[in-house]
Parts: C-alpha cells; sequence; structure tokens
C-alpha cells in the first residue's frame, strides 16, 4: 500500500475501471482507463466519496453536476469515484432525485487498487477519503486535496484552482526574463 | 456543443435568444474554441475578491459606454440596479466614462507630443463631477483608471493609479478593474 497521497507532479496511476454513465436500460456501464485521461486536450477533475448512500456526498455530488457547464468550458472532465461497485453506484443513481440527472461518470473502484495507489484509502474501513485530483491532459496530477471523511468540498475552489492551472500560461507576454521561451 | 456554450453566454448576458452579431456567427460557423474562453473570463470578472459585485458591474458599465456598445450597456446597468446601485450612482458612472474619454484625448495628445506650450495652453474642459462624487472618490477615481486603460492614455493612467493609491485603494483593486476593462472590451468585439 501508498505511504502517503500521491504528490503533485506524479503520472497518474495506470487503471481500467468500470464506470456508470447513465440510468438508461442498456446504455448503464462503461469502461475508462489512463488513456481516457491523457489524450493530450482534457483536462480531468476525478473526486472521490467514502460510500454511496450516505448523505454529505450527493449534496457535493450535485453541486459537481450543477457546475458541469463550467468544467465543460474548460476542457475539463470530471469523473466521480468510490470504492462501491457499478452495481451500487447504478443503484444510487436511480434511487435518488439528485442523481438521477448526472452527466459526468462514476468510477467504481471496486478492488479499490486505484484509491490504494492514489493513496487515499482511509485504513480502518478501507474506504475512500474526500480526495479530488485535478489531472492535466498529459496524465500528470497538477493538484490535489484531501478531505477528512465527514467535511464536503467547495466546488467553487476546484474551478479557481483550475483556472489558475490553465490561464496566462501560454501569451508570451507572460514570459519573465530567463525563462525557457514557449513553443506553442 | 458550441450552441450550447452561445446560449449559455447569451443568457448569462440577458441578451434575447433572436440576438444575431456576425463576428459571433464567425466564431460559431469555425467552431472556434475561443467562445469557452470568452464565457469563462466574462463570468469570471463579474465577481472579484477586491470589488464588490456592484463595484464590478459600475466598471463594466463604464467601459460598455466608454466603447459604445448598446448590448453591453444595457446588460451593466441592469446589473449594477441588480446589486444595488442608485440613479445618482449609474448615472454618475456614465458621466465619468464621458469625462474620461475626453481627458484622455486631450492629455494624451499632450503627453505624446511633449512640448512645454501645450501644457501651459488651459485645458478649459469643466469636469465638476470629479468634485464630490457620490460614489466616493477612491472608486471614482478607480472607474476614470479602468476608462483610461481603455483609451491608452499614459498621462491619464500614471495620474489615475497614484490617485486611487492615495485615496486608500489598493493594487489588487486596480488590478481586477483593469482585468473587467480588458475582458468587456475583448467581449464588445463579439457582442455587439
Amino acid at each position: 500500500m501508498r505511504n502517503g497521497i500521491l504528490p503533485v507532479g506524479s503520472v497518474f496511476p495506470d487503471f481500467t475501471k468500470k464506470t456508470v454513465v447513465s440510468i438508461e436500460e442498456g446504455k448503464e456501464f462503461s469502461t475508462l482507463t489512463l488513456a481516457d485521461l491523457k489524450d493530450g486536450e482534457k483536462w480531468t477533475v476525478m473526486f472521490w466519496w467514502p460510500k454511496d448512500f450516505t448523505f454529505v456526498c450527493p449534496t457535493e455530488i450535485a453541486e459537481f453536476n450543477n457546475s458541469y457547464s463550467d468544467f465543460r468550458d474548460r476542457d475539463t472532465q470530471l469523473i466521480g469515484a468510490s470504492t462501491d461497485s457499478e452495481f451500487v453506484h447504478l443503484a444510487w443513481r436511480k434511487n435518488h432525485d439528485d442523481l438521477k440527472g448526472l452527466k459526468f461518470p462514476m468510477l467504481a473502484d471496486t478492488s479499490k487498487s486505484l484509491a490504494e495507489e492514489l493513496g487515499i484509502l482511509e485504513k480502518e474501513e478501507k474506504i475512500a477519503y474526500r480526495a479530488t485530483f485535478i489531472i492535466d491532459p498529459q496524465g500528470i496530477v497538477r493538484w490535489v486535496s484531501v478531505n477528512d471523511l465527514s467535511v464536503g468540498r467547495n466546488v467553487k475552489e476546484v474551478i479557481r484552482v483550475l483556472d489558475a492551472l490553465q490561464t496566462d500560461e501560454l501569451c508570451p507576454c507572460n514570459w519573465q526574463k530567463g525563462e525557457a521561451t514557449l513553443s506553442v | 456543443m458550441n450552441n450550447e456554450v452561445i446560449d449559455e453566454l447569451l443568457t448569462e448576458l440577458q441578451v434575447e435568444s433572436t440576438f444575431n452579431s456576425d463576428t459571433l456567427d464567425i466564431l460559431d460557423q469555425g467552431e472556434s474554441r475561443y467562445i469557452k474562453d470568452l464565457k469563462v473570463n466574462v463570468k469570471n470578472v463579474l465577481q472579484s475578491d477586491y470589488l464588490s459585485e456592484k463595484e464590478c458591474a459600475l466598471i463594466g458599465l463604464a467601459i460598455a459606454v466608454n466603447g459604445q456598445n448598446e448590448v453591453l450597456k444595457k446588460f451593466y446597468l441592469n446589473l449594477s440596479t441588480e446589486k444595488g446601485a442608485t440613479k445618482a450612482e449609474t448615472a454618475e458612472v456614465v458621466a465619468c466614462a464621458s469625462l474620461l474619454a475626453t481627458n484622455n484625448v486631450l492629455y494624451r495628445f499632450r503627453h505624446f507630443v511633449k512640448k512645454d506650450k501645450y501644457n501651459q495652453l488651459q485645458g478649459r474642459i469643466k469636469m465638476s463631477i470629479m468634485m464630490n462624487p457620490v460614489l466616493g472618490k477612491e472608486f471614482f477615481e478607480l472607474v476614470s483608471l479602468a476608462v483610461s486603460a481603455v483609451n491608452a492614455c499614459e498621462m491619464c493612467i500614471n495620474a489615475h493609479e497614484q490617485s486611487v493609491l492615495n485615496h486608500g485603494g489598493s493594487e489588487e483593486r486596480i488590478f481586477d478593474a483593469i482585468r473587467i476593462a480588458a475582458v468587456i472590451t475583448g467581449l464588445s468585439k463579439i457582442v455587439n
């Protein structure tokens, strides 16, 4: 097991996981792999919660969903994740009014291998902390934030960090003396 | 995809869906990703850690007036009122934009030519509204600075930047005001 959380600057670990993408019959499931994260164009925000069917989670997940267009405008895909199975995810999405219209996939880390490699598995119950990762189009972790099990997070803050990571960097007028020149 | 973003941008700006702009059409037809960037920038400058929402809206109004943009004038006027600006305050911002556009031409001429003679000749521009602004001296100066930055008068920019600081403003407030001016100037090339 990883000792501590995967640090900023690391390559996001390889994975292949089942996801729930819809509640429509026959279209419920898909698969997500590391290749979907490092396509050279999209950024990724992956946020984790401890358990499906608990109280703080749906509020938080619905808030991410409400900001879906803000993420899309920033060329960023949202991925929600927990260690529950894809069948539990689906049942929860069908069961809870706030989750029926979700626009992003819920990832099922049933074997807990990804949470373990990310270093976000709580030791006692072996469930994920409320961790949020921003991953750039090359698959490099650029921001990590981890809340203890009961603390919800602020979606606006995630967007603010994303803006800070994405803006300004391309304009030659932001070159500092001595920096390598940009090749765009 | 772009249609959705354009609709959201126009809704954000309280513009009717029948609205038509040739530059926006060109971006749309070329599937330009710039529309997303523009929407992000426009939404971001509606809020600031150092300016109230009302102040952001009023600076927007001044820039729209300076740029003679009908659509944005209407939007930022409504927004200013919604955020609590009185009629006297919106009137003051409109007056400030007009006066500064005036001063920017005159003083810019002086600083470009750099001849003593033009500094000695009287300016003869009446500017009594600068005396006791209802929005307070610091904010009036801040709006003056933002308009001057758009109209690119070096002398006015230097003078009003110093003046904002002298009246208790901060560099953070100044730069946020300049960012609003920059983004709205860009926006008005697309939404007009």
